[in-house]
């Protein structure tokens, strides 16, 4: 066999080789490439940063265990920027798989990672169904939608919440969504009600919110995990985002070697047939 | 009749939110509109397990009836009773004193690596696909190929001395937004239309085989 | 010991799932339909905890019946599943309202959240003439409306549309390149958070394990 045929019948476990140690070994060996910042980014770092000491921000977890991996960690530093500015945090879920584990995973560990009190710094609310209804209710009745928080505690009774009843007392949303939960809050909470917001999605539903950021629907724009470690490198915590990026940067290049590969095989075998078309 | 009343109700039902956003008297808006919204929220959670009976039917006769892979009709079954039983009789989330009910611990031990992964495969096929069917065989696939290479070079910020960075974020700000804002606007178009006929009962898909 | 333990758990799990790479095998599928299951089961946990104990028993606790219809609503749902024709068939009563309810919301989303403002964000000043953002105004505006032409399949692509739609198709290619770009940087994400958990968390439990 050729090795032309030979590299155009490549057995694909010999791709997800490649691709595995691409992955694997600049995480066991790390590089710190550097990271740029974007501007879609740089605009929600400056809202959080412009915002007062006791403000409010509501976070939103509406993302599951399959887009942790670039969410998580946007999660982990918007909320480590609040403590920072001592901001309070409003957390909350309307995705069933494990949005409000999500939540409570992440604010649970910086809370005790930076001494925060629950109930007075933050708040997880839990999980909520039948979105959109919850977030048109969101306006005028947070303590009706959500009597208990996640914990099963009354929500009238904790501190943070006895001032926050509606939008109204929101000072800025961070939306975390992986999946059309994402245009609710912009077609709903910012459109009908006006309220500010940024959103962090994952790398594949990125490029379409960026038409809503450009309408200025959107304060901001975090898209997977390059966005999360854009945030890391602002906060000046390089975390498991930032780490993440030298292996995004070996796979990616080994996927485009691969293209260019396949490609050139392409031209190389259509040239060839040609050729022998020709020459009869 | 019946089919009547489902038609009557979907009208009401939809024409109810609409009338909500225009009119915001508090008998319209608190009262009748706020009290559809709460109601919803109940409503959709039960929405949310309308499968559990025929997904426990399937595998009950896939178990008597000892067919191909019962087995794994043991083990799914299983798994949603104990799930369903832990969340249901000792809570969910964290105690007070830091430790995590049976419901929560499952979650993060089983439900939460096994979904990442799962997911996480697709790296491997979209590497593989990317190989196999990748070509720039027609002029629009060469544009497809070449912005998605810009794109891919520029997030990992490779290229800066030919300023390829900043070719991804004009790509991204403008021709992509342009051609995703022309998606949208015609996704919407075509959302609020059909929206529109399932009110007014031209779409009937409450009704389903029946309609 | 409880936190190892998950972790073990959550490592073996991976690897099930991981081997699926190599081929299809016990181990796989196993771990399938344990996730399966258990997301289920989480589902049916998770509603019974933060909707139905706090929306519904504690307003009931507490003097408030609102919630009763919106219970005997969720519980019309199921009617599908008796055996009667003319009690089941009453479940589509309660799909109508279900339904009717999110299309209504639906129409109001998007035209007010996505067609009007993304309509109105298109309407660009073009001038200065000899301007960097003019020119990307006018790539935007051109790019909307061509693609916004593609997409109208109720007449030919022919003449003067055709060749508005043939621009339209390139603007579309650089939005699915660039899409397809941020999606394998989405999915290879995926992979690397997987990689960081046994690589962080997993060798690590097992060297405790030694040590």
């Amino acid at each position: 066999m050729s090795l032309l045929k030979y590299v155009q019948n490549l057995d694909r476990r010999i791709i997800f080789l490649f691709v595995g140690l691409g992955t694997v070994l600049p995480i066991i060996f790390p590089i710190g490439f550097p990271i740029s910042v974007t501007a879609p980014v740089q605009i929600i770092y400056d809202r959080i940063e412009a915002m007062e000491p006791g403000s409010v921000l509501l976070l939103s977890f509406d993302y599951g265990p399959s887009s942790a991996p670039e969410l998580t960690p946007m999660a982990d530093a918007v909320m480590r920027h609040c403590a920072r500015r001592k901001i309070k945090v409003v957390g909350l879920s309307y995705l069933i798989l494990g949005g409000a584990d999500m939540a409570e995973a992440v604010m649970s560990e910086v809370g005790r990672d930076l001494g925060l009190e629950y109930g007075v710094d933050y708040v997880n609310l839990g999980f909520k169904s039948g979105a959109p209804a919850p977030m048109i209710r969101l306006a005028r009745d947070f303590h009706g939608v959500f009597p208990l928080d996640n914990r099963g505690n009354k929500v009238a009774d904790l501190p943070l919440m006895r001032k926050v009843r509606s939008y109204a007392d929101i000072d800025f949303i961070v939306e975390l969504a992986a999946t059309m939960l994402g245009d609710y809050w912009i077609n709903v909470v910012n459109a009908r009600f006006g309220e500010e917001m940024a959103m962090g999605t994952t790398a594949v539903s990125a490029p379409r919110y960026y038409a809503f950021l450009e309408s200025g629907q959107l304060t901001g724009l975090m898209g997977g995990l390059k966005g999360a470690a854009e945030y890391e490198v602002l906060i000046n915590q390089r975390g498991i985002a930032a780490r993440g990026m030298d292996a995004q940067r070996i796979v990616h290049i080994m996927i485009i070697l691969f293209v260019l590969l396949g490609n050139v095989i392409f031209f190389l075998e259509r040239s060839t047939k040609k050729y022998s078309l020709l020459s009869g | 009749m019946q089919k009547q009343v489902a038609v009557i109700i979907a009208f009401v039902a939809g024409l109810m939110p609409i009338i909500g956003f225009f009119i915001p008297a508090r008998v319209i808006r608190e009262t009748i509109v706020g009290t559809l919204d709460n109601w919803l929220i109940i409503v959709s959670a039960f929405a949310l397990v309308l499968g559990v009976e025929s997904v426990v039917k399937v595998n009950v006769l896939k178990i008597s009836r000892r067919q191909k892979g019962w087995f794994n009709s043991v083990i799914y079954l299983l798994a949603l009773f104990l799930m369903a039983i832990f969340g249901i009789t000792m809570g969910i989330g964290e105690r007070a004193d830091g430790s995590v009910t049976p419901f929560t611990w499952m979650f993060r031990a089983m439900v939460d690596p096994m979904t990442s992964t799962m997911f996480s495969l697709l790296a491997f096929f979209i590497a593989s696909a990317a190989f196999r069917a990748f070509r720039a065989r027609t002029v629009e696939a060469t544009l497809l190929l070449v912005a998605a290479t810009i794109v891919m070079l520029g997030r990992i910020d490779i290229g800066a001395a030919l300023r390829i960075p900043e070719l991804t974020e004009w790509i991204m700000n403008t021709p992509n937004m342009a051609a995703q804002r022309g998606i949208i606007i015609g996704a919407a178009l075509g959302g609020a239309s059909m929206a529109l006929r399932v009110i007014l009962g031209i779409e009937r898909p409450y009704l389903g085989q029946s309609d | 010991m409880v936190e190892i333990f998950q972790i073990w758990v959550a490592g073996f799990l991976t690897l099930f799932i991981f081997s699926f790479l190599y081929k299809d095998n016990p181990f796989y599928r196993f771990a399938e339909n344990l996730y399966a299951g258990l997301s289920f089961g989480y589902y049916i946990g998770l509603i019974y905890n933060q909707v139905l104990v706090p929306n519904v028993w504690e307003k009931f606790l507490e003097g408030d019946m609102m919630p009763l219809p919106a219970v005997c609503i969720g519980i019309m749902l199921f009617f599908r599943y008796l055996p009667w024709k003319n009690v089941s068939r009453l479940s589509s009563w309660a799909l109508a309202l279900y339904i009717g309810y999110y299309v209504g919301v639906a129409i109001m989303q998007k035209l007010h959240g996505e067609i009007i403002p993304q309509v109105q964000a298109t309407i660009l000043p073009l001038r200065p003439f000899l301007s960097f953002q003019t020119l990307n105004n006018f790539v935007t505006i051109v790019g909307v409306l061509t693609v916004l032409i593609y997409f109208y399949f109720s007449r030919q692509n022919t003449g003067i549309i055709g060749y508005l739609s043939k621009i339209g198709i390139w603007f579309a290619m650089i939005c699915f390149g660039a899409t397809f770009g941020y999606t394998i940087m989405g999915r290879i994400s995926l992979l690397i958070g997987r990689v960081q958990f046994l690589v962080y968390e997993w060798v690590p439990a097992i060297r405790n394990l030694f040590n």
